[in-house]
């Protein structure tokens, strides 16, 4: 699988709904030089569903992560596809830049394409407060039921506390000589 | 092979028993581990000895790394990523230093390019070495945990010695390694390497050719590829399923163009792949014996030359400073798949994000199909068939019902223990478990 293919194929389901669409290159190797390559793309969140089918049908697909930042009055989501595993050389990592209105931070899940995305969708939940329409499983995964804070949000009022309230408890330990943070 | 069940509601466990088998018994088990040192909580709902549903709840070693991450500079950055765990301790900073070079725009010299796949390699051997120990202990077979963690005492040594520590190494950095392995130390190595060749027959005896462990593995736990595809399974875990999925071949990096790295299955070895616990060993023992051979190409061909295109910090770390870009680092760590993305804005030394994922990340939905229909004395040895990296505690809660019983982690390997004897007496009465009671 080359980038090329990878990005024509984008380009003929969405067209001018692919935005910026970029192919980074890099050279590795010593003896044998290759060129790797990595497709960097904008989408809507409309357009997602339709761009992971697209790269389904390409060949083997596999999500390594969705990565997030909040981004001031919006959430940027990253989703890092990896498609072609099993031929030498093959793979094609392809990043899809999302960004979503933290007002109405909804997402299509994209489950229902690829189920191996459900761990990484559940924790962009619970840490940024994204959510994600027709997620099969919207539970907490890493933090506890109880804590009502996204700590990656920058706009957590409640967070600093969180934070104080654990510093304060790890120096009370220290003080009474238990065992300290 | 049993039918792949990936309806996205399938994976609530919950939800699902309440459904399919309103009698079962719920047993959670965790946040201590039945098996390894490391919290989790596992609810498996069971009727009578089979596991009908399981839902899996992790977080209870959340550290967020993440977050301190984006607090510290570049080079603290990689004395965190070093933390992140404990086996494939140089895993991580071999992806984080992959995303720094990228989104910095940093070159390396070939010879440390070498240099990072032999400290990789060496890792494998140690952690392959170290799962095979637990695997063995699951299964009753304390004799072979301690003769494996006898053997795998060496590979510590020789990382010692080339490098300076046993587990964490401290030896990536960006723009390459901070120690060289000097051509004295070659024949140590190499006679390291040749030790392990020779340990490859009985490996290949003690636990493939041992009917018992054949008995407990062969079936338990299986996996399909469709299954392994779709939940995105990674390392020996997809491979072990029949994917020829491996980073170092699909997506090679560092010296791996060089070294054309094929993904191994256990067709390698003229099996017939059926995606279980003992096709998962095969995988292991496969790569133990591809990593052997990778390091002694590399200590054949190394070039000559730097290790490092930033042999002061105080440059390196300016160049740091002024750099501005995203980048994304990935590295077949033993249990597969460690990505690390990263974005650093000009004038400032902290990454403005950092997401990393580890492999157990990846492998954590394939958990799911691996546990239905399962008995119970195999939560064990299928929870520890995919090297889970979580971090532990030592007791299981059993709830039949509104009775409560504690059920101590040394009953549930009891459980599992007596079934190897079980089975063992049928498949080979005369061989002997090598443990009593």
């Amino acid at each position: 699988m080359r980038a090329q293919e990878v990005l024509t194929a984008l380009q003929e389901k969405l067209g001018e709904r692919l935005r910026a669409p970029e192919v980074r290159t890099e050279a590795i190797g010593h003896k044998r030089t290759l060129e790797r390559e990595l497709v960097w793309a904008e989408i809507d969140r409309d357009d997602l569903l339709e761009a992971v089918r697209t790269l389904r049908e390409l060949g083997p697909l596999h999500i390594s992560i969705i990565s997030g930042v909040d981004a001031g009055d919006r959430i940027e989501l990253i989703y890092h596809f990896a498609v072609g595993y099993g031929t030498p050389d093959g793979e094609v990592m392809v990043n899809f830049r999302l960004s979503v209105p933290k007002n109405d931070p909804v997402v299509p899940s994209i489950c229902a394409v690829l189920p191996g995305a459900l761990t990484t969708e559940r924790e962009k939940i619970e840490f940024l407060g994204v959510q994600f329409s027709g997620i099969p499983d919207a539970r907490k995964l890493f933090l506890p039921d109880e804590l009502e804070v996204h700590p990656w949000r920058k706009d957590e009022p409640k967070l600093s506390d969180y934070v104080r309230y654990t510093v304060a408890w790890e120096a009370k330990k220290d003080e009474k000589g238990e065992a300290g943070a | 092979m049993k039918k792949a069940k990936l309806e996205p509601e399938g994976m609530a466990g919950e939800k699902r028993a309440g459904k399919t088998c309103p009698a079962c018994f719920e047993v959670p088990i965790g946040p201590i581990h039945p098996a390894l040192k490391e919290g989790i909580r596992f609810t498996f709902w069971v009727e009578g000895e089979r596991i009908r549903a399981v839902d899996i709840r992790p977080g209870f070693m959340h550290r967020g790394i993440e977050f301190m991450g984006t607090k510290r500079n570049l080079v603290q950055l990689i004395y965190l990523a070093e933390r992140i765990c404990g086996i494939c301790s140089v895993s991580h900073p071999l992806a984080l230093v992959q995303a720094v070079e990228q989104a910095a725009g940093i070159e390396v010299p070939p010879r440390a390019q070498y240099i990072r796949v032999i400290i990789g390699e060496l890792e494998r051997i140690h952690s392959h070495l170290l799962w095979a120990g637990v695997a063995a202990h699951e299964l009753g077979f304390d004799t072979l945990l301690h003769y494996v963690w006898k053997v795998r005492e060496p590979v510590l040594d020789l990382l010692e010695d080339v490098t300076g520590n046993r587990i964490n190494y401290a030896i990536p950095i960006y723009g390459g390694v901070r120690r060289d392995i000097p051509p004295e130390k070659y024949p140590k190595l190499k006679d390291a390497l040749r030790y392990y060749r020779s340990l490859v027959d009985d490996f290949v005896s003690f636990f493939l050719r041992d009917p018992s462990i054949e008995a407990r593995t062969r079936g338990v736990g299986p996996l399909s590829p469709e299954e392994a595809d779709s939940l995105c399974a990674v390392g020996p875990t997809a491979r072990a399923s029949g994917l020829r999925k491996d980073l170092r071949q699909d997506w090679p990096y560092f010296a791996y163009p060089d070294l054309e790295v094929k993904a191994l299955t256990p067709e390698d070895m003229g099996l017939e792949v059926r995606g279980d616990v003992y096709d998962r060993i095969v995988v292991r023992l496969l790569e133990v014996v591809q990593s052997i051979e990778l390091i002694e190409r590399c200590l054949e061909e190394m070039p000559e030359g730097e290790i490092t295109s930033f042999p002061k910090v105080a440059a390196l770390m300016a160049h740091l400073k002024k750099a501005e870009g995203e980048g994304i680092g990935r590295h077949e760590a033993p249990r597969g798949e460690v990505i690390h993305y990263i974005r650093l804005e000009a004038d400032r030394e902290a990454p403005v994000v950092w997401k990393v994922k580890a492999p157990t990340y990846s492998n954590f939905m394939p958990w799911f199909p691996m546990f239905e229909d399962q008995e119970i004395a195999d939560i064990p040895i299928v929870a520890a068939s995919i090297d889970p990296c979580i971090c532990c505690m030592e007791r299981v809660h059993i709830v039949r019902g509104d009775r409560e019983e504690v059920i101590w982690k040394e009953e549930l390997l009891r459980l599992s223990w007596e079934k190897t004897k079980r089975v063992a007496s049928r498949v080979a009465p005369h061989a002997s478990l090598g443990r009593k009671g």
